[in-house]
């Protein structure tokens, strides 16, 4: 690794060491998926309703959570979903632990270009990176297109945790990150003989279907 | 003509003009011609030389022929919502975007303006969504490539009401439609402006490349979600004078203040930073130039306000740091520079520190510089001192009957090397509403475009208007607009003004940022900073 990036790794090292335990996650997916609005309702609680502002280039927000009485300090990355954007943002997957992949519900579009992005992700990131792919929007059951099954599929295709979040409502947002932030830090300080956190497992036990997709399926 | 009764289509050969497929196409463009005098009475000054002259006949043969365009158009509006144009979440409420193009209110806005690329596709419209609106972007491209094919170039249409105005830079086709009665070299700089801020997004080499490749490539996909970027350029445009000054508005600050700021950053570098800019309210605090890179090529002011307006457009985020490339079209148009933004007083995000690096990965290194600046203006409470500063009124000046003024010097020192910067006081009343402020910006857009006539340029003119007398001189040193009460008299003007000047002198130092500081962080000389590639 070169110069810069050893420099990098030991920015990144500083900050983790007043907290404990920090990670590198990065919202991922097409213009007007919702990525700010998951970040924003997991970090503030709040939901950016109303006004659609595009997210230039890329935007950086800390939140500590805490598993299992441990701090753990989650990076957030959240990205521009225009393409021309890209290339700042491929710059900066590959030193991203997870990824946060989101789709619309209501929008074929952006569920078809999945597959893409993922694609560009095991071209980009490391190779152990956590990935999870959220269907956001799950609120506006009217509008929906893709089922909850189609997007579990996909998701097993990859082996990948799939679960639908709404930025709205709250569903699922505090979970997505709750997951992640245990798996990284299961990874993080695993031992050998210590049995694995199996991420799927514990989504599956926690997960709230949202009640207006189970009408649809 | 019958279509177009009133019409002067200004083309460098007049010959142009008479050839029937151009008349075919006009009902179409002249749909946007629909009268809007109403809105627009009173605001041009009573002397304007512009003719007022209307012709009856021809409004309704126009009228008629935008009625039969109606339904075709509601065709178009269906589409606003497609997937590819991903202008909005469907809660929001409905914007520019969504408005209906067959509306009377559509046509009535003051000031339209389109993009659309050589191949005749939509790429941005002020109001409506471009979709609906593809036909008339298709007649618009009609008539630039008619001219075109005959060695030509467009330039102007005038109407009754209306200038429309064409330009075209590289593959793209710029258009504005406006009943604001600016000069057409006024609307054409502001068409030149929204170009840039394409560029400043997607850099020309990109642009051109695009087009190389797919002549009808739809640009809407990377532009998607900029559109605000580009509405609130045309606001900025519309309500700031600093864009058709082409000059920098400083916030009015101690001097002293504004060292120990410049000094911070100064201080706070890592290698490839290239600008370090801090922005209050809006308006330039101070800006710290890498020492090399400023002898290549100096900052335009136009460059900042397309920065400024990014910046403006995007303040929803104000609680993160934004790592964003952005190109500096006048600076270099085909490369791009990574900037750093951050707001350092959340959650009011009236502070903002905007670094500008050429390295790509730089956003670690340029984080912590921001850390450092962070911290020296907390030891200096520096943040406090900043809050306090504020636009001056005009009343600080001490000179009766004086209402507001703009002054733009041209000589600080070091002006070579120089931001380009003007000041001016707080617009305090009678000129408090918006519509009275947009009157004032009118009157100076008016005596500005008088005095930078390419046919007659004045140096000086006197102007009593309505509610107001306005008084613009320029010299070799500056170029200054003054707005008096109705009933000042020459000598006391001309007095007042020797005043104000006086003043001005006087407080230079607060008003401008006079000797901008500079720092050296690359590490080889030798390797130009303008050589970054995208």
């Amino acid at each position: 690794m070169s110069l810069l990036g050893k420099f990098r790794k030991f920015i990144s090292g500083s900050f983790t060491a007043t907290v404990g335990i920090g990670f590198t996650v990065m919202l991922l997916g097409d213009s007007a998926v919702g990525k700010t609005c998951v970040l924003v309702r997991f970090k503030d609680g709040a939901f950016l309703g109303g006004n659609f502002i595009a997210t230039v280039g890329i935007d950086f927000r800390n939140k500590v959570v805490t598993v299992d009485n441990t701090k753990v300090k989650l990076q957030m990355w959240d990205t521009a979903g225009q393409e021309r954007f890209r290339s700042v943002t491929h710059a900066y997957y590959r030193d991203a632990q997870a990824l946060l992949l989101l789709y619309d519900i209501t929008r074929k579009s952006s569920f078809d270009n999945i597959r893409a992005w993922l694609t560009e992700i095991y071209e980009y990131a490391q190779k152990d990176v956590v990935i999870m792919l959220l269907g956001n929007k799950s609120d506006m059951a009217a509008e929906r297109v893709i089922t909850y099954e189609e997007g579990q599929k996909l998701a097993k295709q990859y082996g990948v945790p799939f679960m639908e979040t709404s930025a709205k409502t709250g569903v699922n947002v505090e979970l997505a990150f709750q997951a992640i932030a245990r798996e990284l830090k299961q990874r993080g300080a695993q031992q050998p003989t210590e049995p694995k956190f199996k991420i799927h497992d514990y989504i599956e036990s926690q997960k709230q279907k949202s009640s207006c997709c189970s009408g649809l399926m | 003509m019958p279509s177009h009764p009133e019409g002067i289509l200004e083309s460098s050969d007049p010959t142009s003009e008479e050839n029937p497929r151009t008349q075919d196409h006009q009902p179409d463009l002249q749909k946007l011609h629909i009268q809007s005098s109403e809105t627009d009475s009173g605001k041009a000054s009573q002397d304007s030389a512009l003719d007022n002259g209307h012709d009856d006949s021809g409004e309704f043969v126009v009228t008629m022929l935008a009625r039969s365009k109606v339904e075709e158009q509601g065709m178009g509006t269906k589409d606003a919502s497609s997937p590819l144009s991903e202008t909005g979440t469907p809660l929001g409420p409905p914007s520019h975007r969504n408005e209906d193009v067959t509306a009377d209110s559509w046509r009535q806005h003051r000031k339209h303006v389109f993009v659309l690329s050589e191949a005749g596709k939509p790429i941005y419209s002020r109001y409506g969504s471009e979709e609906a609106l593809s036909s008339t972007m298709g007649v618009m491209m009609a008539l630039v490539s008619f001219v075109q094919s005959g060695d030509n170039t467009i330039r102007s249409v005038y109407s009754d009401e209306h200038t429309v105005v064409f330009t075209q830079r590289g593959p793209l086709v710029l258009v504005s439609v406006s009943s604001s009665r600016q000069s057409e070299q006024q609307l054409r700089q502001e068409l030149l402006y929204v170009y840039n801020q394409i560029v400043s997004m997607l850099t020309q080499a990109s642009i051109t490349r695009i087009f190389e490749h797919k002549k009808n490539y739809d640009l809407r996909r990377l532009l998607a979600g900029s559109e605000k970027i580009l509405d609130g350029l045309l606001n900025l445009v519309d309500s700031d004078p600093s864009i058709l000054l082409s000059a920098v508005h400083c916030l009015p600050l101690a001097s002293s203040l504004r060292d120990s700021l410049s000094q911070i950053l100064q201080k706070s570098i890592t290698p490839n930073l290239v600008f370090s800019i801090l922005i209050a309210k809006n308006q330039l605090l101070t800006i710290v130039q890498e020492k090399t890179v400023i002898e290549d090529a100096r900052l335009e002011p136009s460059d900042l306000h397309l920065l400024l307006n990014l910046i403006g457009a995007s303040s929803a985020f104000q609680a993160g740091e934004i790592w964003t490339p952005i190109c500096l079209p006048s600076f270099n148009p085909d490369c791009y520079f990574y900037a750093y933004i951050s707001y350092l007083d959340p959650p009011e995000c009236t502070v903002c520190l905007v670094l500008l690096s050429t390295d790509k990965e730089a956003f670690y290194s340029v984080a912590e510089c921001k850390r450092k600046i962070e911290e020296a203006m907390q030891t200096q409470n520096a943040l406090n001192s900043i809050a306090k500063a504020h636009l001056y009124s005009v009343s600080q000046v001490g000179v009766s009957d004086l209402r507001h003024f703009m002054y733009k010097p041209f000589d600080v020192p070091d002006n070579h090397r120089q931001l380009t910067q003007f000041t001016s006081p707080e617009m305090e009343a009678p000129y408090s509403s918006e519509e009275e402020r947009m009157r004032l910006l009118d009157l100076y857009r008016d005596m500005h475009s008088r005095i930078h006539s390419t046919s007659r340029p004045l140096k000086l003119i006197y102007h009593v208007a309505e509610r107001e007398t306005l008084l613009a001189w320029v010299t070799s040193k500056f170029e200054l607009y003054t707005c008096f009460s109705p009933l000042v008299t020459k000598t006391c003007a001309i007095n007042a003004i020797t005043k104000l000047l006086r003043w001005i002198k006087k407080e230079e130092d607060r008003l401008f940022i006079r000797y901008p500081p500079k720092y050296s962080t690359t590490p080889n000389p030798s390797k130009s900073s303008k050589s970054d590639a995208h």
